[in-house]
């Protein structure tokens, strides 16, 4: 945890650092401004010239803490922190030919004091937080699935219902049960297409207006939401199943309901 | 009699009402739900705070007891000067540092936390004893630590201080017997901790400078004021950050903010399909029963208790739905917990979903004032029927 003061002074001989850009638009910074910093508010302060201010790439693992990133040159932040000729980690890029899980398994044979892991490992270890707010994500949808479900079979079967007089008169003048199954089925196919596609414009929307809002909270250019192909056909694929399921459901009670009985129920 | 009414109509179309009362179940569970999640972590999380009675944490300045390595240097001044402070009870300084063990032919990691017993809010004893004070060479275990490297009450075992970088070689090691094994408060699921005297965990640790601790514990006495304490303490230490429950609290619903949006949004979405549920069934239950309700208006019924029957509808329908969707929301709060609370290092003392009577009344309320709201719309139209016109109608 760095602490920064701001210094008036201003020097060509300070070591350079770069900074983010949300830490510049904080502080209104500039190139060519000095700033003071200390590892901590009761050690030595140190100065440095700003020679670069720089976007970070997107990281959703430090996005949302709100911690402004600062760049040295290793010498400097390692004399600043008191350890010298030492690092956190290294970055090792194989050639191509050589595959990154033999390479860290022979490095971590060739001698102590650290640890290699190949990319994939660290990336499988980071992302555990966002595999288990995924899993929420999932179980969420799920129940929102399932209450999507009840209420889709429910006006649906209230859909089908209220054409009971239809349905009654259409089988004394003759029409084929059959037929008047396919018809309602038909109706209720049209519906659930078209509330699909509703529902895909609503959640084009929701996902913007969600994008909009936490990009601009955390001053990132992080996306929150997707809609994804995948995601719109599973959604118009469940509604179109679940719509046209319920509506043969109810269809089905209905064709098999005579036709007096369905007047009767109607009047 | 409009209770018996309501049953009659309700009870004519039992699939749709079955259907009704599932569907307003499902949105009553996932309301019932996001209340709990709106609240329950930060409950969960102050009530673990609180749990040994410490109402203060002081930690390096700019982070969080436990955030990072860095620690608060020169504590015998600092604790000197808590110990004068009338208002305070007890201070307890903690020092954390990764330790090892030999297992068979393998390195073991360990937490080590240095505890002074007199004031410790870190753990609970489960078994055997706790460190006396001035003990150097007990050893507290946690449960994760038994099961995976089998020590037992009694057990004199090695621990291996902070390990060097470049050699990976311990430069000092203590030989230290298992007193007692004890529930850490904070830790993770699993997190195989160990406490040592503090001074003792102070050499392990092999801290640049002697006089070091990770976080300062602060026990305030009752009927002190805590905030005063803590503005008090801050301004003594101004290098120190100095953090109060709430204050705790209210940081690390900054961080998890998300759920708290998430939780609104969805609670949002589960009343209004409740609306729309509870509004669309009884608006086509009231045209199918125009002329009933014409008869009943014919024979008598003010236009109030036709509202009242409407309503009385919509709210059977929903205290049922209500009633079926709390056991729902139990049952799913318990699996949603399950996933959040499988976070990496997140303490195991934590949950997101804190049933209560304060979540079971506000979600039930909530759903029963929507129902009422949605059964008003129906309700108007059955009060304003024509009576002759839809006498006729029927009549036809």
């Amino acid at each position: 945890m760095m602490i920064l003061w701001l210094a008036l002074a201003l020097s060509t001989d300070l070591p350079g650092i770069a900074i983010e850009q949300r830490l510049a638009n904080r502080f209104t910074l500039f190139v060519g401004d000095t700033i003071a910093l200390t590892p901590a508010a009761d050690q030595t302060v140190r100065r440095f010239v700003i020679e670069a201010i720089y976007q970070p790439r997107p990281d959703p693992a430090t996005a949302l803490r709100g911690e402004y990133q600062v760049r040295f040159h290793l010498p400097d932040l390692a004399a600043m922190l008191g350890y010298p000729d030492r690092v956190d980690r290294i970055g090792v890029a194989v050639t191509p030919t050589v595959s990154p899980d033999s390479a860290a398994r022979r490095l971590n044979q060739l001698a102590f004091g650290y640890r290699a892991y190949p990319s994939s490992t660290i990336a499988a270890e980071s992302s555990q937080t966002f595999a288990v707010v995924s899993r929420f994500h999932r179980a969420i949808g799920l129940i929102a699935i399932v209450a999507s479900a009840v209420f889709l079979l429910c006006i649906m079967l209230l859909k089908v219902e209220e054409r009971r007089l239809d349905a009654a008169v259409m089988r004394m003048i003759g029409i084929s049960r059959v037929t008047i199954f396919k018809a309602f089925v038909l109706e209720a196919t049209l519906i659930a297409t078209v509330g699909s596609v509703v529902g895909v414009g609503l959640a084009a929307a929701a996902g913007a207006i969600t994008n909009w809002v936490y990009q601009r909270r955390f001053e990132t250019s992080l996306v929150f939401a997707y809609l994804t192909p995948d995601i719109v056909a599973l959604g118009v694929g469940l509604s179109l199943v679940l719509g046209v399921g319920a509506g043969a459901l109810a269809a089905a009670r209905l064709v098999r309901a005579r036709p007096l009985a369905l007047w009767r129920r109607a009047a | 009699m409009i209770l018996s009414l309501v049953t009659k109509n309700l009870r004519r179309h039992p699939v749709r009402t079955g259907l009704v009362v599932l569907g307003i179940a499902v949105a009553a569970a996932l309301l019932l739900d996001m209340v709990m999640l709106s609240g329950g972590l930060e409950r969960s999380f102050s009530r673990m705070l609180l749990s040994r009675g410490f109402q203060i944490r002081l930690a390096p300045k700019g982070t969080l007891p436990f955030d990072t390595e860095a620690t608060i240097s020169a504590i015998t001044p600092v604790l000197e000067g808590l110990a004068a402070d009338p208002d305070i009870e007890t201070a307890g300084p903690v020092v954390a540092s990764p330790i090892h063990t030999r297992s068979a032919d393998s390195l073991v990691a360990l937490v080590g936390y240095g505890i002074d017993p007199a004031g410790q809010g870190l753990y609970q004893v489960e078994r055997g004893t706790d460190l006396a004070p001035g003990d150097t060479t007990g050893l507290l275990v946690s449960g994760p630590v038994e099961a995976a490297i089998g020590w037992r009450i009694g057990d004199t075992v090695t621990v291996l201080g902070r390990l060097d970088p470049q050699s990976a070689e311990a430069a000092i090691q203590r030989r230290l017997v298992v007193r007692g094994a004890v529930r850490w408060l904070y830790d993770a699921r699993g997190q195989r901790s160990v406490g040592v005297n503090f001074r003792v965990m102070q050499r392990l640790g092999r801290f640049p400078g002697r006089d070091v601790a990770s976080m300062i514990m602060v026990k305030v006495r009752d009927g002190a004021d805590v905030e005063a304490a803590a503005a008090r303490i801050a301004a003594a230490y101004p290098t120190i950050g100095v953090n109060s429950v709430a204050a705790m609290v209210t940081q690390f619903r900054t961080r998890l903010a998300y759920f708290q949006q998430l939780s609104l949004i969805l609670a949002t979405i589960s009343l209004v399909v409740g609306v729309l549920l509870v509004g669309t069934i009884l608006t086509i239950a009231v045209n199918e029963r125009s002329g009933e309700i014409a008869v009943l208006r014919a024979i008598g019924f003010r236009r109030a208790r036709v509202i009242r029957m409407v309503m009385t509808e919509g709210a059977v329908l929903t205290v049922a739905g209500a009633g079926l969707g709390v056991g729902l929301g139990l049952v799913t709060a318990r699996y949603l917990d399950a996933i959040l609370t499988s976070f990496p290092g997140l303490p195991a003392a934590i949950s997101f979903f804190v049933p209560d009577r304060r979540s079971l009344a506000l979600s039930t309320l909530g759903l029963l004032v929507a129902g009422l709201f949605a059964a008003a719309y129906p309700a108007w139209l059955a009060a304003r029927l024509p009576v002759a016109e839809a006498l006729r109608a029927d009549a036809e």
